[in-house]
Protein backbone atom coordinates (compact mmCIF):
# COMPACT_ATOMS: atom_id res chain seq x y z
CA UNK A 1 0.00 0.00 0.00
CA UNK A 2 1.89 2.92 -1.17
CA UNK A 3 1.86 5.65 -2.96
CA UNK A 4 -0.14 8.90 -2.42
CA UNK A 5 -3.57 7.46 -3.26
CA UNK A 6 -2.97 4.67 -0.87
CA UNK A 7 -2.07 7.02 1.78
CA UNK A 8 -5.46 8.75 1.17
CA UNK A 9 -7.00 5.22 1.75
CA UNK A 10 -5.03 4.66 5.10
CA UNK A 11 -5.81 7.95 6.33
CA UNK A 12 -9.89 7.78 5.17
CA UNK A 13 -9.93 3.87 6.52
CA UNK A 14 -8.96 5.56 10.18
CA UNK A 15 -12.60 6.70 10.71
CA UNK A 16 -13.36 2.96 10.99
CA UNK A 17 -12.82 1.21 14.23
CA UNK A 18 -9.53 -0.44 14.14
CA UNK A 19 -10.47 -4.20 13.94
CA UNK A 20 -12.88 -3.83 10.64
CA UNK A 21 -9.75 -1.13 9.55
CA UNK A 22 -7.52 -4.07 9.94
CA UNK A 23 -9.57 -6.46 7.79
CA UNK A 24 -10.36 -3.91 5.12
CA UNK A 25 -7.04 -2.91 4.58
CA UNK A 26 -6.16 -7.26 4.86
CA UNK A 27 -8.83 -7.88 2.47
CA UNK A 28 -7.90 -5.28 -0.35
CA UNK A 29 -4.15 -6.08 -0.40
CA UNK A 30 -5.01 -9.78 -0.52
CA UNK A 31 -7.29 -9.08 -3.26
CA UNK A 32 -4.89 -7.38 -5.01
CA UNK A 33 -7.64 -4.32 -5.29
CA UNK A 34 -6.19 -0.98 -7.60
CA UNK A 35 -5.64 2.37 -5.34
CA UNK A 36 -9.05 4.34 -6.90
CA UNK A 37 -10.88 1.47 -6.48
CA UNK A 38 -9.64 1.02 -2.68
CA UNK A 39 -10.21 4.44 -2.34
CA UNK A 40 -14.22 4.31 -3.56
CA UNK A 41 -14.49 1.18 -1.64
CA UNK A 42 -13.17 2.61 2.01
CA UNK A 43 -15.09 5.54 1.10
CA UNK A 44 -18.02 3.83 0.56
CA UNK A 45 -17.83 1.86 3.79
CA UNK A 46 -16.76 4.92 5.59
CA UNK A 47 -19.84 6.86 4.38
CA UNK A 48 -22.60 4.12 5.70
CA UNK A 49 -20.61 3.94 8.36
CA UNK A 50 -21.16 7.10 9.36
CA UNK A 51 -25.00 7.62 8.02
CA UNK A 52 -25.91 4.16 10.51
CA UNK A 53 -23.97 6.65 13.31
CA UNK A 54 -26.30 9.72 12.79
CA UNK A 55 -29.61 7.48 12.75
CA UNK A 56 -28.84 7.51 16.92
CA UNK A 57 -29.28 10.77 19.75
CA UNK A 58 -26.51 10.58 20.56
CA UNK A 59 -24.20 12.81 18.15
CA UNK A 60 -27.48 15.10 17.99
CA UNK A 61 -27.08 15.60 21.60
CA UNK A 62 -23.61 15.57 21.63
CA UNK A 63 -23.48 17.97 19.32
CA UNK A 64 -26.51 20.31 19.29
CA UNK A 65 -27.64 19.71 22.90
CA UNK A 66 -24.07 20.30 24.17
CA UNK A 67 -21.50 21.33 21.98
CA UNK A 68 -22.97 24.36 20.67
CA UNK A 69 -24.88 25.96 23.53
CA UNK A 70 -22.33 25.18 26.24
CA UNK A 71 -19.22 26.32 23.81
CA UNK A 72 -20.76 30.12 23.90
CA UNK A 73 -21.89 29.97 27.25
CA UNK A 74 -18.75 28.39 28.88
CA UNK A 75 -16.69 31.36 26.38
CA UNK A 76 -19.15 33.80 28.61
CA UNK A 77 -17.56 32.22 31.97
CA UNK A 78 -14.27 32.36 30.94
CA UNK A 79 -14.22 36.13 30.45
CA UNK A 80 -15.92 36.33 33.42
CA UNK A 81 -13.46 34.69 35.36
CA UNK A 82 -10.77 36.23 33.52
CA UNK A 83 -11.86 39.78 34.11
CA UNK A 84 -12.80 38.92 38.34
CA UNK A 85 -8.83 37.97 37.96
CA UNK A 86 -7.56 41.06 36.61
CA UNK A 87 -9.92 43.23 38.65
CA UNK A 88 -8.26 41.69 41.38
CA UNK A 89 -4.81 41.86 40.23
CA UNK A 90 -5.15 45.18 39.28
CA UNK A 91 -7.48 47.02 42.08
CA UNK A 92 -6.38 45.35 45.20
CA UNK A 93 -3.41 45.54 47.35
CA UNK A 94 -2.38 42.36 48.82
CA UNK A 95 -4.20 42.73 52.02
CA UNK A 96 -7.34 43.06 49.90
CA UNK A 97 -6.67 38.81 48.96
CA UNK A 98 -9.25 38.17 51.91
CA UNK A 99 -12.28 40.25 49.74
CA UNK A 100 -15.04 38.12 48.74
CA UNK A 101 -13.88 38.35 45.18
CA UNK A 102 -11.26 36.17 45.27
CA UNK A 103 -13.72 33.70 46.75
CA UNK A 104 -15.67 34.33 43.92
CA UNK A 105 -12.77 33.93 41.48
CA UNK A 106 -12.00 30.68 43.14
CA UNK A 107 -15.25 29.44 42.96
CA UNK A 108 -16.22 30.47 39.49
CA UNK A 109 -13.05 28.73 38.15
CA UNK A 110 -13.47 25.43 39.91
CA UNK A 111 -17.53 25.88 38.45
CA UNK A 112 -15.88 26.81 34.69
CA UNK A 113 -13.70 23.49 35.25
CA UNK A 114 -16.75 21.74 36.81
CA UNK A 115 -18.72 22.27 33.73
CA UNK A 116 -15.88 22.18 31.00
CA UNK A 117 -14.29 19.06 32.13
CA UNK A 118 -18.12 17.30 32.42
CA UNK A 119 -19.32 18.85 29.40
CA UNK A 120 -16.23 17.45 27.44
CA UNK A 121 -16.39 14.09 29.72
CA UNK A 122 -19.99 13.45 28.16
CA UNK A 123 -19.33 14.07 24.31
CA UNK A 124 -16.12 12.11 24.31
CA UNK A 125 -18.08 9.29 25.96
CA UNK A 126 -21.39 9.58 23.90
CA UNK A 127 -19.86 10.58 20.29
CA UNK A 128 -16.60 8.28 19.96
CA UNK A 129 -16.78 7.51 16.35
CA UNK A 130 -18.49 11.81 15.11
CA UNK A 131 -15.96 13.53 17.70
CA UNK A 132 -15.02 15.10 14.32
CA UNK A 133 -17.92 17.16 14.12
CA UNK A 134 -18.84 17.90 17.65
CA UNK A 135 -15.06 19.17 17.25
CA UNK A 136 -15.89 21.64 14.25
CA UNK A 137 -19.00 22.46 16.06
CA UNK A 138 -16.67 23.15 18.99
CA UNK A 139 -14.68 25.32 16.56
CA UNK A 140 -17.06 27.57 14.89
CA UNK A 141 -18.15 29.53 18.17
CA UNK A 142 -14.59 29.97 19.48
CA UNK A 143 -13.68 31.37 15.92
CA UNK A 144 -16.90 33.60 15.53
CA UNK A 145 -15.69 34.62 19.29
CA UNK A 146 -12.41 35.55 18.74
CA UNK A 147 -13.29 37.48 15.62
CA UNK A 148 -15.69 39.49 17.31
CA UNK A 149 -14.08 40.14 20.90
CA UNK A 150 -12.78 43.35 21.46
CA UNK A 151 -12.39 44.10 25.21
CA UNK A 152 -8.61 45.92 24.94
CA UNK A 153 -8.12 45.17 28.66
CA UNK A 154 -7.86 41.89 28.11
CA UNK A 155 -6.06 39.14 25.45
CA UNK A 156 -8.50 37.16 23.34
CA UNK A 157 -7.53 34.26 24.73
CA UNK A 158 -9.49 34.62 27.69
CA UNK A 159 -12.04 33.11 25.54
CA UNK A 160 -10.61 30.00 25.75
CA UNK A 161 -9.78 29.14 29.42
CA UNK A 162 -12.49 26.58 29.09
CA UNK A 163 -10.58 24.61 26.14
CA UNK A 164 -7.90 22.99 28.24
CA UNK A 165 -10.40 20.90 30.64
CA UNK A 166 -12.89 20.15 27.86
CA UNK A 167 -10.15 18.75 26.06
CA UNK A 168 -8.79 16.87 28.97
CA UNK A 169 -12.64 15.64 29.36
CA UNK A 170 -13.21 14.62 26.18
CA UNK A 171 -9.51 12.57 26.30
CA UNK A 172 -10.91 10.76 29.75
CA UNK A 173 -14.45 10.45 28.02
CA UNK A 174 -12.83 8.79 24.86
CA UNK A 175 -10.60 6.24 27.09
CA UNK A 176 -12.65 5.19 30.21
CA UNK A 177 -16.01 6.06 29.20
CA UNK A 178 -18.51 6.25 31.83
CA UNK A 179 -17.39 7.41 35.60
CA UNK A 180 -18.30 5.40 39.04
CA UNK A 181 -21.40 5.86 40.66
CA UNK A 182 -19.89 7.66 43.85
CA UNK A 183 -17.39 9.84 41.37
CA UNK A 184 -19.92 11.07 39.48
CA UNK A 185 -22.39 12.60 42.37
CA UNK A 186 -19.12 14.25 44.08
CA UNK A 187 -18.57 15.66 40.75
CA UNK A 188 -22.73 16.86 40.18
CA UNK A 189 -23.23 17.54 43.73
CA UNK A 190 -20.16 19.42 43.56
CA UNK A 191 -21.27 21.61 40.70
CA UNK A 192 -25.25 22.01 41.55
CA UNK A 193 -23.74 23.63 44.95
CA UNK A 194 -21.08 26.12 43.26
CA UNK A 195 -23.77 26.69 40.23
CA UNK A 196 -26.38 27.64 43.79
CA UNK A 197 -25.68 31.48 44.03
CA UNK A 198 -26.25 31.80 39.86
CA UNK A 199 -30.41 30.69 40.57
CA UNK A 200 -30.51 33.73 43.10
CA UNK A 201 -29.40 36.08 40.22
CA UNK A 202 -31.64 38.00 38.39
CA UNK A 203 -29.27 39.49 35.79
CA UNK A 204 -29.98 38.48 32.20
CA UNK A 205 -33.18 37.04 30.24
CA UNK A 206 -33.38 37.61 27.06
CA UNK A 207 -31.38 35.41 24.29
CA UNK A 208 -28.10 37.57 24.44
CA UNK A 209 -27.70 37.20 27.82
CA UNK A 210 -29.43 34.48 29.04
CA UNK A 211 -30.70 34.09 32.45
CA UNK A 212 -28.19 32.58 34.80
CA UNK A 213 -30.52 29.92 35.68
CA UNK A 214 -30.86 28.79 32.46
CA UNK A 215 -26.77 29.14 32.11
CA UNK A 216 -27.04 26.77 35.02
CA UNK A 217 -29.01 23.57 33.62
CA UNK A 218 -27.39 23.78 29.96
CA UNK A 219 -23.92 23.33 31.64
CA UNK A 220 -24.73 21.35 34.92
CA UNK A 221 -27.05 18.71 32.42
CA UNK A 222 -23.66 16.54 31.94
CA UNK A 223 -22.82 16.13 35.34
CA UNK A 224 -26.36 14.48 36.00
CA UNK A 225 -26.27 12.62 32.95
CA UNK A 226 -23.05 10.72 34.13
CA UNK A 227 -25.09 10.24 37.69
CA UNK A 228 -27.67 8.25 36.03
CA UNK A 229 -25.43 6.26 33.36
CA UNK A 230 -23.65 5.52 36.63
CA UNK A 231 -26.87 4.49 38.43
CA UNK A 232 -28.01 2.72 35.31
CA UNK A 233 -24.99 0.51 35.23
CA UNK A 234 -24.64 -0.24 38.90
CA UNK A 235 -28.21 -0.90 38.65
CA UNK A 236 -27.95 -3.35 36.07
CA UNK A 237 -24.97 -5.00 37.80
CA UNK A 238 -26.78 -5.63 41.25
CA UNK A 239 -29.70 -7.24 39.39
CA UNK A 240 -27.35 -9.29 37.45
CA UNK A 241 -25.62 -10.39 40.85
CA UNK A 242 -29.01 -11.47 42.25
CA UNK A 243 -29.43 -13.36 39.31
CA UNK A 244 -26.20 -15.11 39.62
CA UNK A 245 -26.94 -16.03 43.20
CA UNK B 1 -37.25 -12.53 5.15
CA UNK B 2 -33.61 -12.50 4.03
CA UNK B 3 -32.52 -9.91 1.16
CA UNK B 4 -31.28 -10.78 -2.56
CA UNK B 5 -27.86 -9.77 -1.30
CA UNK B 6 -27.75 -11.26 2.38
CA UNK B 7 -28.96 -14.09 0.16
CA UNK B 8 -26.00 -14.24 -1.74
CA UNK B 9 -23.51 -13.95 0.77
CA UNK B 10 -24.55 -16.63 3.65
CA UNK B 11 -24.61 -18.82 0.38
CA UNK B 12 -21.04 -17.56 -0.30
CA UNK B 13 -20.19 -17.75 3.68
CA UNK B 14 -21.93 -21.35 3.69
CA UNK B 15 -20.17 -22.85 0.42
CA UNK B 16 -16.73 -21.49 2.16
CA UNK B 17 -17.44 -23.27 5.56
CA UNK B 18 -14.14 -22.65 7.74
CA UNK B 19 -12.26 -20.28 5.09
CA UNK B 20 -15.18 -18.03 5.00
CA UNK B 21 -14.27 -14.10 5.77
CA UNK B 22 -14.28 -10.87 4.21
CA UNK B 23 -12.61 -11.24 0.85
CA UNK B 24 -12.92 -15.15 -0.33
CA UNK B 25 -16.89 -14.02 0.32
CA UNK B 26 -16.53 -11.31 -2.22
CA UNK B 27 -14.26 -13.11 -4.70
CA UNK B 28 -16.72 -15.91 -4.45
CA UNK B 29 -19.97 -13.43 -4.77
CA UNK B 30 -17.92 -12.41 -8.36
CA UNK B 31 -17.19 -15.87 -9.59
CA UNK B 32 -20.81 -17.11 -8.92
CA UNK B 33 -22.85 -14.26 -9.90
CA UNK B 34 -19.74 -12.34 -11.81
CA UNK B 35 -21.11 -9.22 -10.03
CA UNK B 36 -18.38 -6.95 -8.47
CA UNK B 37 -19.31 -6.72 -4.60
CA UNK B 38 -17.96 -3.74 -2.99
CA UNK B 39 -16.56 -3.91 0.61
CA UNK B 40 -19.14 -1.10 1.83
CA UNK B 41 -22.02 -3.34 1.00
CA UNK B 42 -19.96 -6.51 2.41
CA UNK B 43 -19.18 -5.58 5.85
CA UNK B 44 -22.53 -3.66 6.51
CA UNK B 45 -24.63 -6.80 5.52
CA UNK B 46 -22.21 -8.63 7.65
CA UNK B 47 -22.94 -6.14 10.31
CA UNK B 48 -27.18 -6.69 9.88
CA UNK B 49 -26.97 -10.27 9.85
CA UNK B 50 -24.98 -10.70 12.88
CA UNK B 51 -27.10 -8.62 14.66
CA UNK B 52 -29.72 -10.90 13.69
CA UNK B 53 -28.32 -14.28 15.02
CA UNK B 54 -27.38 -15.26 11.26
CA UNK B 55 -23.87 -14.77 11.35
CA UNK B 56 -21.24 -15.04 13.87
CA UNK B 57 -18.26 -13.10 13.17
CA UNK B 58 -14.35 -13.56 14.67
CA UNK B 59 -11.00 -12.01 14.18
CA UNK B 60 -9.24 -14.51 12.71
CA UNK B 61 -5.29 -15.05 11.63
CA UNK B 62 -3.37 -12.13 10.49
CA UNK B 63 -1.35 -13.73 7.18
CA UNK B 64 1.61 -12.22 5.33
CA UNK B 65 -0.25 -11.95 2.13
CA UNK B 66 -2.44 -9.65 3.81
CA UNK B 67 0.56 -7.58 4.80
CA UNK B 68 0.05 -8.69 8.59
CA UNK B 69 -3.55 -7.56 8.80
CA UNK B 70 -5.90 -10.02 11.01
CA UNK B 71 -9.35 -11.48 8.83
CA UNK B 72 -12.66 -11.13 9.54
CA UNK B 73 -14.54 -14.88 10.41
CA UNK B 74 -17.78 -16.03 9.28
CA UNK B 75 -19.56 -18.63 10.78
CA UNK B 76 -23.19 -19.05 9.38
CA UNK B 77 -25.77 -20.22 12.01
CA UNK B 78 -28.50 -22.72 12.21
CA UNK B 79 -30.71 -19.46 12.41
CA UNK B 80 -29.46 -18.65 9.49
CA UNK B 81 -29.49 -22.20 7.43
CA UNK B 82 -32.88 -22.55 8.17
CA UNK B 83 -33.81 -18.57 7.40
CA UNK B 84 -32.30 -19.40 3.56
CA UNK B 85 -33.62 -22.71 3.12
CA UNK B 86 -36.92 -20.46 3.59
CA UNK B 87 -35.78 -17.77 1.27
CA UNK B 88 -34.69 -20.49 -1.65
CA UNK B 89 -38.05 -22.27 -1.19
CA UNK B 90 -39.68 -19.50 -1.61
CA UNK B 91 -38.08 -18.21 -4.25
CA UNK B 92 -38.91 -21.87 -5.94
CA UNK B 93 -43.08 -21.47 -5.09
CA UNK B 94 -42.74 -17.74 -6.93
CA UNK B 95 -40.96 -18.96 -9.46
CA UNK B 96 -42.82 -22.31 -10.61
CA UNK B 97 -45.16 -21.70 -14.07
CA UNK B 98 -42.74 -18.14 -14.90
CA UNK B 99 -41.49 -18.74 -18.27
CA UNK B 100 -37.71 -17.99 -17.10
CA UNK B 101 -37.90 -20.88 -14.26
CA UNK B 102 -35.64 -23.61 -14.83
CA UNK B 103 -36.33 -27.59 -13.96
CA UNK B 104 -33.33 -27.98 -11.67
CA UNK B 105 -32.76 -31.49 -12.86
CA UNK B 106 -32.28 -29.68 -16.60
CA UNK B 107 -30.11 -27.21 -14.89
CA UNK B 108 -27.89 -29.21 -13.57
CA UNK B 109 -27.27 -32.04 -15.63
Amino acid sequence: MRGLVWTVVATVSNLLESHERDAVCGDLVECGEGAWRSLVDVLGLVIRRQSQLWKSWRPWVAGFGLVVPSSFLLMGLSVSVSGTYLHLTRHLQPSGLTDASLIQLILSFALLLGWSWTGGFVVGSISRRTLWLSSILYCFPCLRCLREFHIPSMSKFCLLLFLAPTILGIERGLRIGRIGLNAALVFAIAITILALPLWSNPAGGNWRHPSPWILSCVLSWPAWYLVAVAGNRTRDALIAQQENS
Amino acid sequence: MLGEFEYLLITAAAALGEEAYGAAIRQEIARTTGRRCSIGALYTTIDRLETKGFLKTWTGPATAERGGRAKRMVHVTAKCVHAAKGFYNAVLRVSRGSSWAVDPKEYFS
